[in-house]
């Protein structure tokens, strides 16, 4: 199951940079442009204003958003591609009320503004933590920061009182000697800018002609004042004089700007003026890497040198290997070369600090630069180069001169601590999460949309339901009409419309998971930084593109909850077993491992856990790491879009010949492709073999490369995709490549596209897979206890990862008071041997806290229920919960009378004399007899209070009544012949509709003797549709079909059996019922049943 | 102390009954739910058949059931309606007993001790019952016990529409029935079920003493099985608190000598306005309709009526309001009593109109309102009210004055002529294109040459409302040489693809 994007990919021009031809220099430069990162108040973005620009021939072309430098980035590469000149700055909106259009005229001057957009971001005036996007500037702090800085100022609506405070601003801003003036249209804008005129003359100014630029086109007047309404919370039909009476603030040609300033020329001659004294460009914006990780006078070469020669002996005590001392040679080299030796050094640092904690945070590198064998010997990365071929160079580009990419994964109950170092370490003026930017999604343009427009709730939802999943581009038309909406009104055509505009709209910042940006310099002088939601996080405005377009390193610092389990199941070999693991100490290559994962038995295993993966295990039968780094990167849209999935499984079973492509004699050597696609059997599967094979096959330059790669992340540039296909389809035939080759190539580009997975990320993954299978297969216990206690992560609910470890002969035990932790623990049953002894984290309610005064007062064993509440002195509720979840079973109580016993605990006051009184203040109780709790029962409370249960599987109750309706059990499918019609029933664990799968649906059925996966085709999916959606038990019939050792049922018929499910625990209420007595039979049946629907079964995964 | 009787009334589909008699056309076969908002999103309240049939159900949440059932409708519930309607149906049933109270959300309990004799017997009574509200529309289950706990559990959870339970037989009527049935919250009934309790009869079987020792924590009824066990079976007393009927207000004055000179009868009146205002007052209520009544000594009623735009509470207003009509009574023998009621009120607070003066200088405007339709019949009464709007025609609306507009910040430097016309009138212009001022225009039949214009104001259509032919506006301000002024617009501009050359027209006049 691929994961969404998280946003919607950039919007980019759609055409290339050679359709652009240069625009001969204007004497209009338009300087006053609000884009949309002014939240909801512009409605063009960068892309639609350049090539807006282009067209009406700007050769320059101005950004001022709101108190922001957020969209600068995007407009100077858009500007890039149309060969227009940027000319950035921003519009500095004053608490006092006034505004100004910033243009600084160098770097110096731009770190200044900088620095005053995040002194009003982080502190507000009175100096307290300033909220999540807010932003407090004052005339003091402008007139600070304004040296350089050319201010234009914006005249208010109301003009006598501009007068008056125009002599004060120019007073206080020398910088400041312009003032804005348009021509929108108003009535009385020739009066207005006389006025102006004049008043700026007096003052020793000059009018600057802007038309406060707030979208491209007048065509976009109706989604600027949709947006204008989403902003102040009204609908269009209330927001009367909010929105503007025209369309006029799009952008105009410089023709049409000097015919309406015709009376006013020296406002043109103003704006020219401007901007050509803005030098600056953020080309200059040029990364300095923090110095303090280099010791001394030495270079940060030589020091990298110096400790990846100790790293290497350290990681090869029995001498580095020949092999390995070549490649670190040969990547030195090339890191002195592209001179990002400082880059390593500090990503070591941030390792070094979290293997320096006690305990040790265990961390993993992976991306680009990962994988190399400097990073192995700098303890980044735990992928021994002497076992494995390492990829280094092909992932550095000289040509791009791009920063290398390293992410690293921490633990993800712990990767706090890392990032409060980085913050300590380097100052919160030079260390800065990125920014995530939030675009309106489909569901959430369509509501906002809706509201504004007015319709009602219902038509709101039935529109935003035409979208399956949340990450849809366009509003599906078909099912608009699914839905029961005309689609020919014209009022629904204007909203689905407007909705299509708003999609991908930006709606705000958010800090990005985990991308840091370190700098030897302030921060805030290269770019704003903001404050975060979360206390104590602050981020700059440009998100991970923005920075890769300026060539900013950054480091992304990651959570993932698989190496807190790893490291929790070191620690527990460690202390039961004796043997101290690290991940790269961790045998590998070991035959019974890869057994294990042959059969698909990688229930919790690290990425190859889920059904897709599972179903792929046995056909791929992995043997060796490279086969797990193939396996993690094969189930994925990619290769399964461009059709790379069976040729290659039929390659490895051998099926068919590998062969390689190859060009004619004339263009160039036969084994061009071999190099590429040799170690994946003829077939590209990553991204990186894609791009290769464009560069080498169809000859594309670099700067091509880079583009192909560009529109491969980019869902709207159809246009441009098509163009760089017929680009490469041709180039390829032209050198002799087969015409099918060529296309399928292209096709697995676009596959990747959205959900691209390179090598070496794979390679990282494949890693951590194989330590996790690694510990599953030799410490099922370790495994199984590690993993509960790393929850929430991963794919299954902690009741399959218990069951899974029963599977594998692993006692559990269920949670006791006298012998459980908050974690899971493991007790010794024999030498070698171990049983799970679930903890009280697994039961709903019972805190951390009240779980160690628990394991406290333990010094002796509880006696009985009262002891428990004396000694620990936890509320009553606690107690009852423990007693509810059967935790007093060592007491010899079960459930219903530790419960009875725990409702008669008193909630004494925590006084010593009454702690310590042993004596019973209301004397000893009439003993009661309780009816005894049938295990059905008690099952159905286990799921209650924890989610699973160790007393039976809930099927196993109803399996003599299905025995009798000839229903099979799931371990009986491995036995059915191919076809076989067959009836099976079980609970709903997981259903999916991948993307990928053309609608059918998937749905993980489980009885007491395993899993089953059922094939729901479409058309069956229609007509059950009600059943699989809201069914918790599911009855099927239909057919058997096996593919090597993978088994499906293709389902013909669904019903619900979710009724039986209530059935456990209200069956025996119907027994104790006369049923002669038909005057008072409290028959539950009938529609208006009142008693609550206890849903025992935890919700499964569901798609939509 | 005799045993009383209890009736349980519970309309398990009050909501969707009472939403389908207010729509009478509604297809019953199309799945239909009323939601309303949660913390969460939509929750489902209330579901028709067809709903039902489809898998949604109450307490759902409204993503999930449009995930099951794609079809389904969505209403919004209107809780604060179906408590109304319920206390309506609640002094309805007082018909019966003049003891009824309201049960929660969906029920009524009824003290019919003693009475039911009046209707032929309980069993007549219940059958009485449920036809008179089904004939209302709404579903009802009966059940009539000694104590309300009682009726309440054999309502909801007995197996038949109408049970019968004699004080001695409560025990052995309750005793199969769920816990749930006790009037507890899920969380007491799940303990119970956990503790093996699950029919009232195995919890009435525990020793009085274990289970108060378990639940005396437990001070609110609807977490103490006890409390509730006990109400259920009578040994705590428990009684139905009857609704308060309806306050009506209204003020009767007799007089000693019947009255025939109708020019008294203001003086009089304003005796009873006074009084009732201040009823009024301490209810917090304002006048939306008030009945003025004379009661003529030969049987005769002569009744006047007056509606008022906005709640009052001022005695003098009110006199105002009839004053001019008491002239036209005919008292004949002479009025001996007369009455004023209050037909239509509406909750007004009260406040104080200032320190020292009573009531504030001038009139207030629903007060001018109120006396022109009184004297010139409320159809020919209408006031401009200022709306939000560029469209210069629509920046005012004719109403009652009581409509609400949006929000009104005109930007106030827009000058807008004194008389705007009805149907902009059509006139030829020359000008300059594209938008150049006009120079001269020909508009009936007179040729005006401009001497000064500004301009042009551009007003665009607005888009949500109007087709994508409609052209925008171009205003000016015109002056002739005769200093007379004009707003004109031209409709259009060239080439913007909505029709042939723009045309002008005259809006209106600045003199």
């Amino acid at each position: 199951m691929p994961d969404p994007p998280l946003t919607p990919a950039k919007h980019t021009l759609k055409r290339l940079s050679e359709d652009f031809g240069t625009n001969p220099p204007t004497p209009f430069v338009e300087l006053g442009v609000t884009s949309c990162f002014s939240f909801l108040r512009g409605a063009s973005d960068a892309c639609d204003l350049v090539e807006a620009a282009f067209c009406q021939k700007h050769h320059a072309l101005g950004i001022a958003d709101r108190n922001t430098m957020a969209g600068v980035v995007r407009l100077y590469s858009e500007a890039k591609t149309a060969k227009l000149r940027p000319v950035i700055g921003c519009r500095v909106v004053l608490v006092e009320g006034h505004e100004f259009l910033a243009y600084p005229r160098d770097r110096a001057a731009y770190g200044r503004l900088c620095t005053l957009l995040s002194q009003g971001k982080m502190r507000t005036i009175d100096g307290q933590w300033q909220d999540k996007g807010e932003c407090h500037l004052t005339l003091d702090m402008l007139a600070e920061h304004s040296e350089d800085v050319q201010l234009i100022a914006l005249p208010d609506e109301d003009i006598d009182a501009f007068t008056e405070t125009l002599p004060i601003l120019a007073a206080r801003l020398p910088t400041m000697q312009h003032v804005a003036v348009s021509y929108l249209y108003r009535g009385d804008d020739r009066a207005r800018i006389m006025r102006l005129d004049a008043l700026a003359k007096g003052q020793g100014l000059s009018i600057l002609a802007t038309n406060d630029v707030h979208y491209h086109t007048p065509e976009r007047r109706p989604l600027q004042d949709v947006m204008t309404c989403i902003r102040e919370k009204t609908t269009i039909a209330d927001a009367g004089y909010l929105l503007h009476a025209n369309a006029e603030r799009h952008l105009k040609s410089p023709e049409e700007m000097q015919r309406l300033f015709a009376d006013w020329p020296h406002a043109i001659a103003a704006t020219r003026e401007v901007a050509d004294r803005c030098t600056f460009s953020l080309k200059e914006l040029q990364y300095e890497y923090p110095e303090e990780t280099v010791p001394g006078d030495q270079t940060s070469q030589d020091y990298l040198e110096q400790v990846a020669w100790e790293g290497a002996a350290w990681r090869y005590p029995d001498g580095i290997p020949d092999k390995v001392r070549r490649i670190v040679e040969r990547e030195l080299v090339l890191i002195r070369r592209l001179d990002i030796a400082r880059y390593f050094l500090t990503i070591k640092d941030i390792v070094d600090y979290a293997r320096n904690c006690d305990p040790p945070i265990l961390c993993q590198g992976r991306g680009s630069a990962a994988n190399s064998a400097v990073c192995y010997c700098l303890g980044i990365t735990a992928v021994d180069p002497a076992q494995v071929d390492l990829l280094f160079e092909r992932f550095i580009s000289e040509e791009r001169r791009e920063p290398p990419d390293i992410d690293v994964d921490f633990e993800h109950e712990r990767r706090e601590e890392v990032i409060q170092h980085i913050y300590d370490k380097y100052g919160r003026h030079r260390a800065g999460l990125c920014a995530t930017v939030i675009h309106y999604r489909p569901r959430s343009a369509i509501r906002e949309v809706g509201k504004v427009m007015g319709l009602s709730e219902d038509v709101t939802s039935a529109l935003a339901r035409t979208i399956w999943g949340s990450w849809g581009s366009s509003v599906d038309e078909s099912k608009t009409e699914e839905a029961g909406l005309n689609r020919d009104d014209p009022y629904l055509k204007r909203v689905v419309t407007l909705t299509e505009q708003l999609i991908g709209m930006p709606r705000h910042l958010s800090q990005h998971v985990g991308g840091f940006i370190l700098t030897q310099g302030p921060l805030i002088e290269t770019v704003p930084i903001g404050n975060g939601a979360m206390a104590d996080r602050s981020f700059i405005e440009w998100d991970k593109d923005d920075i890769d377009e300026l060539g900013i390193m950054k480091v992304d610092v990651l959570a993932l909850g698989m190496l807190t389990c790893i490291r929790k199941a070191f620690d527990l070999i460690d202390a039961h077993y004796g043997q101290r693991y690290t991940l790269a100490s961790v045998p590998r290559e070991v035959p019974e491992v890869y057994d294990m994962l042959c059969k698909a038995d990688s229930i919790g295993v690290f990425q190859i856990e889920s059904r897709a993966q599972m179903s792929m295990l046995p056909r791929l039968k992995p043997r060796t790491f490279y086969d797990l780094v193939i396996e993690v990167a094969i189930v994925r849209p990619g290769p399964i879009q461009g059709d790379m999935v069976h040729p290659y499984l039929r390659r490895r079973s051998g099926k068919e010949k590998v062969e390689f492509p190859s060009p004619h004699p004339d263009h160039g050597p036969p084994d061009e492709l071999k190099n590429i696609l040799n170690r994946t059997m003829g077939v590209p599967i990553f991204q990186e073999q894609a791009m290769k094979i464009a560069i080498d096959a169809a000859r594309f330059t670099p700067e091509e490369a880079n583009e192909l790669r560009k529109a491969m992340a980019t869902f709207r540039s159809r246009g441009t995709i098509e163009r760089l296909e017929s680009k490469m389809v041709s180039r390829m035939i032209e050198r002799g490549y087969d015409l099918d080759f060529a296309h399928n190539c292209f096709n697995q580009i676009k596959g990747f596209g959205d959900y691209g997975f390179p090598e070496s990320h794979a390679a990282s993954f494949a890693d951590l897979a194989y330590v996790s299978s690694w510990i599953k297969h030799f410490h099922p216990d370790v495994f199984c206890a590690a993993l509960l206690n790393s929850q929430p992560m991963g794919f299954y609910a902690p009741a399959q990862i218990v069951r899974d470890a029963r599977e594998h002969g692993v006692e559990v035990r269920g949670p006791d008071v006298n012998y459980s932790d908050w974690d899971n623990l493991l007790e010794p049953v024999a030498p070698g041997r171990s049983a799970v002894r679930l903890g009280f984290r697994q039961i709903g309610g019972i805190a951390k806290g009240d779980a160690e005064e628990i394991v406290r007062h333990r010094d002796r064993l509880y006696l009985d229920v009262e002891d428990v509440r004396t000694r620990t002195r936890l509320p009553v509720a606690t107690v009852e919960k423990l007693a509810a979840a059967d935790a007093f079973r060592s007491l010899k109580l079960d459930r219903r009378r530790a419960l009875w016993d725990a409702r008669a605990l008193k909630q004494a006051p925590d006084l010593p004399l009454f702690t310590f009184s042993e004596e019973r203040d209301e004397g000893e109780e009439t003993p009661v007899m309780l009816p005894a709790m049938p295990v059905c029962e008690h099952v159905v409370a286990d799921y209650q209070t924890m989610r699973l249960s160790l007393k039976a599987h809930p099927f196993e109750f109803l399996r003599d009544s299905y025995e009798e309706r000839a229903f099979a059990r799931a371990e009986q499918l491995r036995d059915c012949k191919f076809g076989v019609p067959v009836r099976l029933a079980g609970i709903v664990l997981i259903r999916q509709r991948p993307g990928t799968a053309k609608g059918v649906c998937f749905i993980t059925i489980e009885d007491e003797t395993g899993i089953a996966n059922l094939v729901v085709w479409p058309d069956v999916m229609a007509r059950y549709r009600k059943v699989i959606m809201s069914a918790r038990m599911i009855e099927v019939h239909g057919r058997v079909q096996k593919d090597d050792d993978v088994i499906h049922v293709v389902a013909d018929r669904l019903e619900d059996a979710s009724s039986q499910l209530l059935a456990l625990s209200d069956d025996p209420l119907q027994s104790q019922v006369d049923r002669a007595d038909h005057v008072v039979n409290p028959v539950l049946s009938g529609l208006h049943r009142h008693p609550r629907n206890v849903r025992v079964i935890p919700a499964s995964r569901d798609f939509h | 102390m005799t045993a009383r009787r209890i009736v349980s009334i519970w309309f398990p589909d009050l909501a969707m009954e009472r939403w389908r008699r207010a729509h009478p056309d509604t297809d019953d076969a199309q799945p239909l739910a009323l939601a309303s908002e949660g913390p969460h999103g939509l929750v489902i309240d209330a579901v028709n058949e067809a709903a039902r049939d489809s898998g949604a159900k109450p307490g759902q949440r409204m993503t999930d059931a449009r995930a099951i059932c794609p079809t389904l409708v969505l209403e919004s519930a209107d809780r604060a309606g179906d408590a109304q309607s319920l206390a309506r149906l609640g002094h309805w049933a007082r018909r019966w007993s003049p003891w009824t109270a309201v049960d929660g959300a969906d029920g009524l309990l009824l003290d019919s001790t003693g009475g039911a004799h009046c209707f032929g017997g309980e069993a007549a009574m219940l059958e009485q019952i449920e036809t008179a509200f089904g004939m209302l529309g709404f579903t009802a289950q009966l059940a009539i016990a000694p104590t309300i706990g009682g009726a309440w559990a054999l309502g909801r959870f007995g197996a038949s529409d109408r049970i019968i339970v004699e004080p001695e037989g409560v025990s052995k009527a309750l005793a199969p029935l769920p816990v749930e049935s006790l009037r507890i919250d899920s969380d007491a009934a799940l303990l119970l079920r956990r503790l093996g309790l699950k029919t009232v009869g195995a919890l009435a079987d525990i020793p009085i003493t274990a289970l108060a020792r378990r639940f005396r924590k437990h001070r609110h009824e609807v977490a103490n099985p006890l409390t509730r066990l006990q109400q259920a079976y009578g040994t705590t007393r428990e009684v139905v608190a009857p609704l308060a009927p309806q306050t009506i207000y209204r003020v009767v004055q007799r007089v000693a000598e019947p009255v025939q000179y109708v020019a008294i009868l203001e003086p009089l009146l304003a005796d009873l306005a006074e009084r009732l205002c201040d009823a009024l007052e301490a209810g917090q209520r304002g006048l939306r309709r008030v009945c003025f009544e004379a009661f003529r000594v030969d049987g005769y009623v002569a009744q006047l009526e007056v509606e008022t735009a906005a709640p009052v509470r001022t005695p003098n207003h009110i006199v105002r309001l009839f004053a001019e009509r008491l002239e036209k009574l005919d008292a004949g023998f002479g009025f001996d009593t007369f009455a004023l009621t209050a037909q239509w009120h509406e909750p007004m607070e009260a406040w104080q109109k200032g320190i020292g003066e009573d009531e504030e200088k001038g009139i207030l405007l629903p007060h001018l309102l109120d006396r022109l339709r009184v004297r010139l019949g409320a159809e020919n009464i209408s006031m401009p009210t200022p709306y939000a709007s560029h469209i210069p025609e629509r920046s005012l609306a004719w109403g009652d004055g009581q409509e609400r507009f949006p929000s009104i910040e005109a930007p106030s430097r827009r000058e807008r002529p004194i008389r705007l016309f009805d149907r902009p009138e059509p006139v030829t212009v020359i000008y300059a294109t594209p938008d150049g001022p006009p120079r001269r225009f020909r508009w009936r039949y007179q040729l005006h040459d401009v001497a000064k214009a500004e301009g042009p104001e551009r007003i665009a259509p607005e888009w949500w409302r109007e087709k994508s032919t409609v052209r925008l506006r171009d205003y000016y301000k015109i002056e002739d040489r005769k200093g007379r002024r004009f707003w004109i617009y031209r409709n259009g501009v060239v080439d913007d693809r909505r029709g042939g050359p723009p045309q002008w027209f005259m809006h209106g006049l600045f003199f």
